[in-house]
């Protein structure tokens, strides 16, 4: 089996990981695993976790390949840069590529609604007593938040993301229901 | 005053807390799409925006390029950096607090990492240190956020609130036990990650292992908080009633005691051999076998490592020459 991470030299490196539950599975060769720190002794919060994080773009690659090559403005990084490195370019990268990095996302962290402090904010809402890892997004006006998700919806219709767009629609509903109670 | 060198809550267990910050300023690209002098100039902001009034006191600015390769690997070893971020000095820094408790790392993976370790289990302390200096950072310049994805980050894994908390534990008996496998795919299930914190392997050195966050985007600071000492906190007692069990065994009594006498009296010891001599003396120790404060331990664990004891003594050693230098400390700490 070839390194899923250079497709050159031979696997030898076997990682499992388990992320929100779901077991995935890495083979590297030694220089990638080496390259992506699964060498060391010491261990820490950076290890690993954000190389290996460009593996959780490979599918939204063959849609990249059709729309062509698109840089941001802010930094010029493409997408496919991105997906290689694993790394994100500059704040308006995220903007740019929301799109196509939301799936992504969504599958790292199983929400994609930041629920956080914000910058200037300095009392936090407080979270609901819960001892799972699920909490109630921050209080935000209901019309904020339909604003956000009809302009997120419009995006994924100029995107012809028809399935992403029906979903934010049903969310928008969801929404409106809710306020007009 | 070191933080390793203060007396400390659940310090039975627990050795030490963490809690970090990711922020990147607004108007800069992330640091893999930064050149040197951008990189410069991001570190200048921030030490501007932080380093002034009484916090200039308080902490340090050290450029990664004046140390030495044995003194940034000392910081890695103490956790005060990470390894990717001693590896490579260039475009980088750090402010560092006298005591050692917090630490800013400058164009590592993002352009600010705040980190704070206490001693124990101290998470909403830990917290609200980090916290206390990103709010003063937000005061001076524009951070990039966005209402959705949280604090933009370089890699998405630490988008939303860019928090990483751990708690290294202290799992001996537990170890012994062989509920690790168990216990790790558990806590995965819950969003958090238990690992071996030292080395490879199933029997992680010194049977310390490191409980920490995975999930950071649509959970709230509080809430990620609270979750994880709650876990810490299961652990914590599980492993208490294992140790409880173990303490009956003079099988193991004998062990402690015999671990005891090896680093009273060698003359030489490896980093490993320390390790694991000094895993059983804990246990002893916090267990009331061996009248030892748990802090003298928690300081060994962090001072006997390689490059550290080479930044101490202000020179490369060859390895033959630490285990000396080991043993003598270790004995001299013990007396």
């Amino acid at each position: 089996m070839l390194c899923q991470n250079c497709n050159q030299n031979e696997a030898t490196t076997h990682i499992k990981r388990v992320v929100n539950g779901e077991a995935e599975e890495h083979h590297l060769c030694a220089a990638c695993a080496k390259k992506l720190g699964y060498d060391h002794f010491l261990d820490d919060f950076s290890l690993s976790i954000p190389n290996i994080f460009s593996s959780f773009f490979h599918d939204t690659m063959p849609a990249l390949s059709r729309a062509g090559v698109e840089h941001c403005d802010t930094c010029g990084s493409s997408f496919e840069d991105i997906v290689r490195s694993g790394m994100v370019g500059c704040a308006d990268c995220y903007e740019k590529f929301f799109d196509r990095l939301l799936p992504s996302i969504q599958r790292i962290h199983g929400r994609a609604r930041h629920a956080g402090k914000t910058p200037h904010y300095t009392v936090e809402p407080d979270a609901p007593k819960t001892d799972e890892t699920a909490a109630e997004p921050a209080e935000k006006s209901v019309e904020s938040q339909i604003d956000a998700l009809q302009q997120e919806m419009q995006k994924a219709i100029e995107s012809q993301n028809f399935e992403q767009a029906a979903v934010l629609r049903d969310k928008i509903k969801e929404l409106k229901e809710e306020s007009d109670k | 005053m070191k933080w390793y060198e203060n007396a400390a809550e659940h310090a039975d267990v627990v050795l030490s807390t963490r809690v970090r910050l990711a922020r990147n300023l607004k108007d800069y690209p992330f640091p893999a799409r930064l050149n040197e002098k951008g990189k410069d100039e991001v570190n200048a902001i921030v030490k501007e925006a932080l380093l002034c009034g009484e916090r200039a006191q308080e902490f340090d600015y050290v450029p990664m390029r004046s140390l030495s390769h044995t003194q940034c690997v000392s910081l890695a070893e103490k956790h005060l950096i990470s390894p990717e971020f001693a590896s490579d000095s260039a475009g980088r820094a750090l402010i560092l607090s006298k005591d050692e408790d917090v630490s800013i790392m400058l164009c590592e993976e993002d352009h600010v990492r705040v980190q704070v370790i206490y001693p124990g289990l101290s998470l909403e302390a830990a917290y609200e240190k980090a916290n206390a200096i990103d709010e003063a950072l937000s005061q001076k310049v524009s951070i990039a956020f966005d209402e959705r994805l949280g604090y933009l980050t370089q890699c998405p894994t630490n988008l939303g609130t860019g928090l990483r908390a751990s708690v290294m534990l202290h799992l001996p008996a537990l170890a012994r036990s062989g509920a690790m496998p168990r216990l790790a795919n558990t806590v995965a299930k819950l969003g958090l990650i238990l690992r071996g914190a030292y080395g490879e392997g199933s029997k992680p050195v010194g049977d310390l292992y490191q409980l920490s966050n995975q999930v950071t985007l649509g959970i709230s600071e509080t809430a990620a908080i609270r979750n994880l000492a709650s876990i810490a906190n299961q652990i914590i007692t599980q492993e208490k009633s294992a140790r409880e069990a173990l303490l009956k065994d003079d099988v193991f009594i004998d062990r402690i005691w015999r671990a005891f006498g090896i680093l009273n009296s060698a003359h030489m010891l490896s980093c490993n051999e320390f390790m694991d001599l000094v895993s059983l003396v804990r246990i002893g120790a916090a267990e009331g076998v061996l009248n030892i404060p748990l802090q003298t331990l928690t300081r060994l664990m962090v001072e006997m490592q390689p490059a550290t004891l080479n930044t101490a003594q202000g020179r490369s050693c060859t390895a033959a020459e630490r285990d000396v230098l080991r043993a003598k400390a270790v004995k001299e700490a013990l007396r």
